[in-house]
């Protein structure tokens, strides 16, 4: 955890920053929006955008987060990639939606061998205190809260198909086993045959729900983290111009809600470098400040 | 890291985890000398395990031709390259293993196959090598001047996994019982380290299940006593499953002990990648030993020696001709005269073979029947 800095300083670097941010996302900023913040800031709105397109974020003031490699635990990332995101947050008192928008130049949504998706994460303590677990996903007996944003998952809920066709348009399978005519297609007996040659699914491992691409899950340190018992958040994101806009909405902890103040910290993969799970860009805690409700 | 003792390499050597080994652990024999490719071993494996979404170009079982084939392509040639050499001196490997050689940032030294990489497994089948013409006797001598064998290969349920240290999460677990390394499917989150830090990858990614997947030993064949699919399909009874001790531990009358520890027959595959695998290989006897030294240790001049002697050899041609002779198996194995036995872990006999099958010669005319029994008068 950094030592509190002036906050002279720190809206200078925040400014500096935020202009380089703006001109590396060029494009992607629909306008320039009004002047960068020192620290994350969710306004107040009686009403919270769906999308990151939505016209409501053009006059959001944003902050942008430096991203520094994952260097605590192996596999580390040895090369940077992503350098900030930039970071626009609003709530209606009752939930809290962040939208991340950053630089990527080639938008990675299919999964395979060797081949991973872009993804982003929003990182909340799960307890609100004055100070807050270690940045990296927290530590033992003080969990972080995190909202994974997958933009594989994203193409499947834009309607790619879940078969191997998807991914491969050319792929002939002769023949699956639990699709033999004799076992009648949608019948009990031909589902659960099905869900027997697919372990994962059998095992019901919690994937993301199926009706939306992020999924909640809680960490008490690296290599911890596991699916919540539910998904609560709602997200999703859209690539263009060479950036990923993604938003990702969660219900606002009561305890936030009247300290009023917090901590977030943010995490970005980019799939073509090869980055997944332990190998990605991640901010440090940054200061969150709920604005009051008017 | 931790420091573990690998019985192959004869020394310490790094590793992610402190040792733990298993109450016993699975283990195997393949006698390269037998296998003809036919693939039923594949099969087997593909239609009980593999033939789910996803799993499509999985092999969890695949037999490839040595020199020229691979799935995936390259699997051991890229390693060794990145690798680079070792030397052993007597008894002891003083090269690095994929532990301690990984690089900054890495837990161990691997490389990602990409999804082309599995599109050929057929690639190099039955090429030979090429080094003089065919034609002026270069097949009658040992061994072959050109040259190719069969290696079939599953997951070697590795004392020291490579799957499991990479894991960040710690979804790759070795079964106490017995050994068999699995990924939890629950667990998994799909990050391919694992199929990154395997140097025989074995470890494959289903990108419908979004989880990465492998040979699971057949475990529940395993748990009620019987041998694993592939084994107990194999045409040419090339295989035998059981569990292996460690060498000071080694029991005579425990088959695979009897061929490893006993009369170091069958050597490891690649054990300079510091795994300690378990399953074990009689080498093809036609081959370069320079060839087999690489991939299979030095004690390969020894093994194939022992083995050439095998008609002179009644326990080892006895215990060689148990193989693929009963599904279940062996704890232990005895010879007694011309018959040789097979026990399970009570001592209750699975089977028996005898080490000449008996002959009969059928008359070339059937009396009964007024019939001739060859097709050409």
């Amino acid at each position: 955890m950094s030592p509190r800095v002036s906050t002279c300083s720190r809206t200078a670097r925040a400014v500096c920053l935020a202009a380089l941010g703006t001109a590396l996302l060029g494009a992607a900023c629909a306008k320039k929006g009004p002047k960068g913040l020192p620290e994350v800031v969710a306004f107040h709105r009686a009403t919270l955008p769906a999308t990151a397109a939505d016209p409501a974020w053009n006059d959001v003031a944003a902050y942008t987060a430096a991203l520094v490699p994952q260097d605590m635990v192996e596999p580390r990332l040895m090369r940077s990639s992503t350098p900030l995101v930039r970071v626009q947050s609003l709530t209606d008192g009752e939930r809290i939606v962040f939208r991340l928008s950053w630089a990527d130049s080639s938008q990675d949504n299919l999964p395979g061998a060797a081949r991973f998706t872009d993804a982003c994460a929003v990182q909340l303590p799960a307890e609100h205190g004055p100070d807050v677990p270690a940045p990296q996903m927290g530590e033992k007996n003080r969990p972080v809260e995190i909202s994974y944003w997958n933009a594989g998952w994203q193409s499947k809920a834009d309607g790619r198909p879940d078969s191997i066709q998807a991914l491969y348009p050319n792929a002939h399978v002769d023949h699956y086993p639990f699709e033999a005519a004799p076992l009648g297609k949608g019948t009990p007996e031909q589902l659960a045959m099905a869900k027997r040659y697919s372990p994962a699914r059998a095992v019901n491992r919690n994937e993301h729900p199926a009706d939306r691409p992020v999924q909640d899950l809680i960490a008490e340190g690296p290599g911890t983290i596991t699916p919540a018992p539910e998904t609560r958040s709602q997200g999703n994101g859209r690539w263009s111009a060479n950036a990923w806009n993604v938003v990702i909405a969660r219900p606002l902890p009561a305890a936030m809600r009247a300290a009023k103040r917090s901590q977030v910290a943010f995490a970005v993969w980019k799939g073509e470098r090869q980055e997944v799970g332990a190998r990605k860009m991640r901010s440090v805690w940054l200061p969150l400040s709920l604005e009051a409700q008017p | 890291m931790a420091r573990v003792r690998n019985w192959q390499l004869g020394r310490e050597m790094s590793y992610w985890y402190p040792e733990a080994r298993p109450k016993r652990q699975f283990a195997a024999v393949f006698d390269t000398n037998k296998c003809i490719a036919c693939q039923t071993c594949t099969l087997a494996c593909k239609t009980t395990w593999t033939s789910g979404r996803g799993q499509e170009t999985m092999l969890w079982n695949n037999v490839e031709s040595k020199p020229y084939g691979f799935y995936p392509l390259g699997w051991d040639v890229k390693l060794l390259d990145k690798l680079g050499g070792g030397n052993w001196s007597p008894g002891r490997y003083d090269g690095h293993t994929i532990f301690e050689a990984a690089q900054a940032g890495e837990r161990v030294l691997g490389w990602r196959p990409d999804e082309q990489d599995y599109a050929y497994p057929n690639v190099g089948e039955d090429d030979s090598t090429s080094e003089t013409d065919l034609f002026h006797g270069a097949f009658m001598s040992l061994p072959h001047v050109r040259w190719f064998f069969y290696l079939a290969r599953i997951c070697n349920h590795c004392s020291f996994p490579a799957c499991g240290a990479s894991c960040p999460r710690g979804s790759i677990y070795k079964r106490p019982e017995d050994g068999i390394v699995l990924v939890d499917q629950e667990r998994c989150r799909g990050y391919q380290e694992c199929v990154k830090a395997c140097p025989y990858k074995k470890v494959f990614f289903n990108p419908i299940t979004g989880t990465s997947e492998k040979c699971i030993g057949c475990f529940p064949k395993i748990e009620t006593g019987v041998q694993p699919q592939c084994f107990v399909n194999c045409i040419g009874k090339i295989r035998n499953a059981g569990f292996v001790s460690l060498p000071e531990l080694a029991r005579e009358d425990n088959p695979i002990d009897y061929l490893v520890h006993v009369r170091k027959v069958a050597l490891p595959l690649y054990p300079q990648f510091g795994l300690e695998p378990n399953v074990y290989y009689i080498p093809p006897r036609h081959v370069p030993l320079v060839f087999l030294r690489q991939m299979f240790g030095p004690g390969v001049d020894k093994a194939i020696e022992t083995y050439e002697n095998a008609a002179d050899d009644p326990d080892l041609a006895g215990l060689l001709s148990l193989f693929g002779s009963t599904e279940h198996i062996m704890h232990r194995w005895k010879r007694s005269g011309d018959k040789i036995f097979g026990y399970d872990e009570k001592g209750v006999e699975l089977v028996s073979v005898p080490m000449k099958e008996p002959i009969h010669v059928r008359a070339a005319f059937d009396v009964e029947h007024g019939v001739v029994r060859t097709n050409c008068p």
